[in-house]
């Protein structure tokens, strides 16, 4: 059952207005007004304690808001029943906790439970949520081993898996590449890229990497301080300035040969010291 | 089954243990019952006494069994199932595998509210009530101190040894300022014992523990939801927060309710998910009926031991259960070759 792509601008646009987001006293995201496109991926990236993470909790209602509102569609994200809105929005966190010796599909399983009723048996529309969900991220033939003793980028697919069997327009990942090598980084990212493109899927993700953002990203969202630095498409965004002025690296940004895309190359220390003397 | 799905090897490999073990507890269950009803100065076979606690046979044993001996048996199975299921559902809420009423407060609340009781010098019939109420105590305290840091696993392991060591030691200020006479009844009750439990305190009890595990029942999706860290959790619709508050409440409750019955018998709770844990596999909606067959097993096993084997007379159960456990349970440990440590 491959979904056609309906890519519709206008439906799953997540958006924040003068969005504040604190932890205790620390505020960590200071008034922010941000809209992200509606089926397409965006990347937010950002130099550490830029606040990304924090604002894509504030994005998920993780985290409330200290002022300020995040709407999906128009409607404000806090006055939607919780259930309603884990129908239109799935998540992979950072750090998921992995339930002590549980499988693949029981994990998957758990992705359903937004479209449960309380006495509701296991339905045919859950087992083919789950299927298709195994199926996408190649964890089909896993499905019968332990979570916990997969490799690290197996176990980044059953948790992928986990956020598709909710069955979600919008998929939010924070980071899904942290802790994984190359070759699983660019699985990852492959895999997300598939889902946009062949399910029609609006993906949000973090990510570290600029080049892998520029890449894999139609949106890119750049914070610095926990304010908006720069948004827009990857090609008009990333230039040489920007990226000094948020990471404060002297760079040069050239076309990624494979794809065209910008790609970020720091200067060698001799000569970024003799550009900026 | 339709034909889409594949075999699923390790799950069905569970499901046909806990299966197998859970049939072995029943029969065990029902032949300890028989034991328990039929053994004591009048001896009856475990066959006659189980037809005479549904009222058939001998009109002599049939008075003995249902009278004297059936409402001690019952109320050692229903606070062992509901001992062993609040302390699995507690070991899943806080993650850790120490959590049990012993070490979150509802022992120490318990005892505060029925050692209170007899302060006073109240009706024997106020004694479960007051338990019951003073476990709720510790689940107030719990909310109360953890709310603020939304329920936070770390927090709540804390504030519960926190509440715990506070009850406890004012329930240890009481009986020391008590005469000898009330300081041994008061030792008695929270050792946790069996002694003298009557019809009417077994099916209020019976009552209020099988309503409160059906609930527990009814929630076991959420459980397993919260098991995947509170933003997965989030992420899926629920609360964590308000959710694991509701059913942490839960889980006391029943704790609350079987120490209500018995006193706080120690180590059921503790011991029994561990013991399932390796027989079956990790927790499920499927083992939650083997670990309440085996909380009453044990419970019920423990108690034959202090009226027939253990040559001590008015030894309280929760003393054996104690003594005996906690050696069994390293035994366990170190034949695992591991300590049951959940990944987090």
């Amino acid at each position: 059952m491959t979904t056609a792509p309906t890519v519709d601008p206008t439906a799953n646009r997540l958006a924040a207005h003068g969005l504040h987001l604190r932890y205790g006293d620390r505020t960590v995201v200071d008034g922010l007004d941000l809209e992200l496109p509606g089926g397409a991926v965006t990347a937010i990236v950002g130099p550490n304690a830029c606040g990304k993470s924090t604002l894509l909790r504030g994005l998920v209602r993780l985290l409330g808001p200290a002022a300020g509102t995040v709407t999906l569609d128009g409607s404000d994200i806090h006055r939607m029943p919780a259930r309603a809105l884990a129908k239109r929005m799935g998540l992979l966190p950072q750090q998921p906790v992995t339930p002590e010796a549980i499988t693949v599909e029981a994990l998957v399983r758990l992705g359903r439970y937004p479209h449960q009723r309380m006495l509701s048996p296991w339905s045919a529309a859950d087992q083919e949520a789950v299927e298709e969900a195994l199926r996408r991220t190649g964890t089909a033939e896993l499905r019968d081993q332990q979570v916990d003793r997969l490799s690290g980028g197996q176990r980044q697919r059953a948790w992928i898996a986990l956020a598709l069997a909710q069955d979600t327009e919008l998929l939010l990942l924070d980071e899904p590449t942290t802790f994984l090598d190359l070759r699983h980084q660019l699985d990852v990212l492959d895999l997300v890229a598939d889902l946009h493109a062949e399910a029609g899927r609006t993906v949000v993700m973090v990510l570290h990497d600029l080049g892998q953002a520029a890449r894999y990203a139609d949106h890119l969202v750049v914070l610095k301080d926990g304010r908006l630095a720069a948004a827009g498409a990857p090609s008009e965004v990333l230039t040489a300035e920007l990226v000094e002025a948020v990471f404060q690296v002297p760079c040069r940004v050239v076309p990624d040969p494979e794809t065209g895309t910008p790609l970020v190359v720091p200067r060698a220390r001799a000569r970024a010291g003799a550009a900026a003397g | 089954m339709t034909a889409l799905a594949l075999p699923v090897r390790t799950l069905a490999r569970r499901r046909a243990r806990t299966a197998a073990w859970s049939a072995l507890a029943a029969v065990l269950l029902v032949l300890l019952t028989g034991v328990a009803l039929g053994t004591g100065r009048l001896s009856i076979s475990v066959w006659d006494a189980l037809r005479a606690l549904v009222g058939q046979g001998d009109p002599g044993n049939v008075l003995v069994v249902q009278q004297f001996r059936a409402p001690r048996v019952v109320s050692a199975l229903i606070a062992g199932a509901a001992l062993a299921m609040a302390g699995s559902m507690l070991q899943r809420l806080f993650r850790n595998p120490l959590a049990s009423p012993d070490t979150i407060g509802v022992t120490g609340g318990a005892s505060f509210g029925a050692v209170l009781m007899i302060a006073t010098g109240a009706s024997q019939q106020l004694i479960p009530l007051a338990a019951l109420g003073g476990g709720l105590l510790a689940a107030l305290l719990l909310g109360g101190f953890a709310w603020k840091s939304r329920m936070a696993v770390t927090r709540l392991v804390l504030v519960g040894l926190a509440v715990q060591q506070g009850l406890a030691a004012a329930v240890n200020l009481m009986i020391v300022r008590f005469p000898a006479e009330l300081a041994s009844s008061a030792m008695q009750w929270t050792t946790g014992s069996l002694y003298g439990r009557n019809w009417t305190e077994v099916w209020i009890g019976g009552t209020a523990i099988a309503l409160t595990a059906g609930a527990v029942l009814l929630c076991q999706r959420r459980v397993a939801v919260l098991d995947l860290g509170d933003d997965s959790a989030g992420g899926l619709g629920l609360d964590p927060g308000r959710d694991r508050l509701l059913l942490l409440l839960l889980g006391i409750t029943l704790a609350s309710l079987a120490a209500a019955l018995t006193g706080p018998v120690a180590f059921v709770a503790l011991a029994v998910p561990h013991l399932v844990r390796l027989l079956a596999g990790p927790p499920t909606l499927g083992t939650l009926g083997l670990t309440a067959l085996t909380g009453a097993v044990l419970l019920l096993g423990a108690d034959l031991l202090v009226l027939h084997v253990i040559p001590v007379h008015g030894l309280p159960v929760g003393a054996v259960t104690a003594t005996l456990g906690a050696p069994w349970l390293l035994a366990l440990m170190i034949r695992q070759g591991r300590l049951p440590v959940r990944n987090s």
